[in-house]
């Protein structure tokens, strides 16, 4: 395989476009690796001008926000990203199982609905959950975020294992069929634990589009339940603005981010589009 | 009954078991929310105001109200600019982008995942990083301005620059995904045709409009639509880098339906304006799932 523009002539990348993807790739990634050398850097150094580019890391920043609630914020962050994940995997992988064998008519109809719940804008959930929750006492709540979540997070699973599910030959599970398996043992057994890979890699995109919200947490939380991107933006409306502990946080929210992607890029692409919108 | 149909009949119901938590829980948590919020639409409802929730004699007030609502055209117009010029460059971006990493090398391969980094960062930590670029405090771009001799103005709270500054930031942050979905095109064109094209005289530039090009517009347009849809959720960006100002100038429709429910307290009006823009966004992402129908019976 070779592209239109290098042509069959040059397989390998030649100097000239390395040198160019690294330029790229230092311009791309500069305003990122910008936050998190700050990070590093004590309050006065953030502020000296210029700004020094070589200089003895400091990890005073994060130790500051070890002191404060933001430790609890980011475990609010993981208790509702992770337990949604796990909601919508519960309800969502049997239900796609079901659909990717599902023949008859319908099929079509019954899967375009679950996309919609997806396409639609934060916003539009947001009024109803917040009215709904201020009546039944969820507001401020983990639970309530874990709800939320699993809002965009199931039809992402639905739409996800539905392909992986059809990856598995008919012929395996005929065979078992006929031999006297049930329907359910045979999806226990024999087709999930097939589909095991692409159920870690729904997991991880489920558990980032949950982590990575602002929107749904900044209204239906305050103090008990806030989670870690809120706390960040906190430090910008106290006491000035603490330029090392809002890097210092940021950095924080962004580590298991950075980590799980790199994990499951190969089902980014799908992933994103599975959900076009909501996120 | 044969044996098949029973099979058959135990494959239904296991269906039907399989689904229907699935289904109940999200028309639980989507569809009865989505009901509300066109009930909700239909009133003058305010939080402070008892009894507004369920006053329905006048429903189509607050849809009759939105043509004429300055804000409101204002912010659909704001949309329509962000999502315009961040689509274009993400698009064109993108392409070259995707074309500049499009060869075999491991050394390639392996770079490319760094590529993807800003689209898969929360989008509030974007949001921040953005802010420390634009507050010239701080800012490495206004030092190097500086160093030049180059008068910066603020960007995000000049009249003329504040939606480019929201647009870069967004260019940024979604880059990556267009540029994702063109390599993935880029590496289903067989090799032959541009070898044959080459071989025949043809030069890159050539190679590159009549045989590339046709090759991965589907991609670029379906992309585009993809970013379309979702630019919408510029929130963070807006929330943090601009609030909507100087003025009304980046108040996109996103943002004033969240102004309007949760610091104006209309309820009601912002739950129409939502919708409206709900109905908007429905319409295109039709658009993207009959493109991508039509572009699986062309395969």
């Amino acid at each position: 395989m070779s592209d239109g523009i290098s042509g069959p002539i040059r397989r390998s990348a030649s100097v000239r476009r390395l040198v160019a993807i690294g330029v790229t790739l230092i311009v791309l990634l500069s305003p990122f690796l910008w936050l998190l050398q700050m990070s590093f850097k004590s309050n006065d150094l953030i502020l000296q001008f210029p700004p020094p580019l070589i200089f003895t890391p400091t990890l005073q920043n994060y130790a500051s926000l070890w002191q404060g609630a933001f430790p609890v914020s980011f475990v609010n962050s993981l208790m509702s990203a992770s337990f949604s994940t796990a909601l919508a995997l519960v309800l969502g992988v049997p239900a796609a199982y079901a659909l990717s064998r599902w023949a008859g008519r319908g099929k079509h109809a019954v899967s375009f609905a679950i996309l919609v719940t997806r396409m639609a804008p934060p916003i539009a959930f947001t009024i109803p959950f917040f009215l709904f929750y201020r009546w039944i006492g969820l507001l401020d709540t983990v639970t309530g975020l874990v709800l939320v979540y699993t809002s965009f997070n199931l039809p992402l699973v639905i739409w996800m294992m539905q392909p992986f599910f059809e990856t598995v030959p008919p012929s395996l599970e005929e065979a078992a069929l006929v031999d006297g398996a049930s329907t359910r043992v045979v999806f226990l057994q024999i087709v999930l634990p097939m589909v095991t890979p692409g159920i870690a890699a729904t997991a991880i995109l489920c558990f980032l589009y949950a982590w990575n919200d602002f929107f749904f947490a900044l209204i239906l939380t305050r103090t008990n339940a806030r989670t870690a991107p809120v706390a960040v933006v906190n430090f910008m409306n106290y006491e000035g603005w603490e330029w090392g502990k809002i890097a210092a946080g940021g950095s924080l929210v962004m580590a298991p981010v950075l980590i799980f992607s790199l994990a499951v890029r190969r089902y980014l692409v799908s992933g994103l589009t599975a959900g076009a919108v909501k996120g | 009954m044969s044996g098949k149909g029973l099979v058959d009949a135990e494959r239904r119901r296991f269906n039907a078991i399989a689904l229907a938590p699935s289904l109940i829980v999200l028309f639980m948590i989507a569809g009865l929310p989505a009901i509300y919020l066109v009930v909700t639409s239909l009133t003058p409802f305010q939080l402070v105001n008892p009894g507004s929730s369920t006053d329905f004699s006048s429903p189509l007030r607050n849809y009759r109200l939105l043509p004429d609502d300055p804000r409101f055209v204002n912010s659909l117009w704001v949309q329509a600019k962000l999502s315009f010029w961040g689509v274009l460059f993400q698009v064109l971006l993108g392409m070259l982008l995707a074309l500049l990493l499009h060869t075999q090398s491991r050394v390639v391969e392996f770079a490319r995942t760094f590529f993807l980094i800003p689209m898969v960062l929360p989008p509030i930590v974007v949001a921040i990083i953005w802010k420390l670029i634009y507050t010239p405090d701080i800012s490495p771009l206004y030092y190097v301005a500086g160093l030049l001799n180059i008068a910066m103005p603020s960007l995000t709270s000049s009249v003329d620059f504040a939606l480019t500054a929201i647009i870069i930031a967004d260019t940024w942050e979604w880059l990556p995904f267009t540029f994702l979905m063109v390599l993935a095109a880029l590496q289903t064109i067989p090799d032959e045709f541009s070898e044959a094209a080459l071989v025949d005289g043809a030069n890159r530039l050539q190679v590159f409009f009549y045989i590339t090009l046709p090759f991965i517009t589907p991609i670029l347009v379906i992309s585009g639509m993809f970013r379309l849809i979702d630019s919408v959720k510029a929130f963070p960006l807006v929330f943090l880098l601009t609030g909507g100002g100087p003025g009304s100038v980046t108040e996109v429709t996103n943002y004033y339906a969240y102004l309007l429910a949760f610091d104006f307290n209309e309820i009601g009006y912002s739950s129409a304006v939502t919708i409206v823009m709900l109905l908007l966004v429905v319409a295109v992402s039709l658009g993207v799932v009959w493109m991508g129908r039509r572009r699986e019976a062309m395969a």
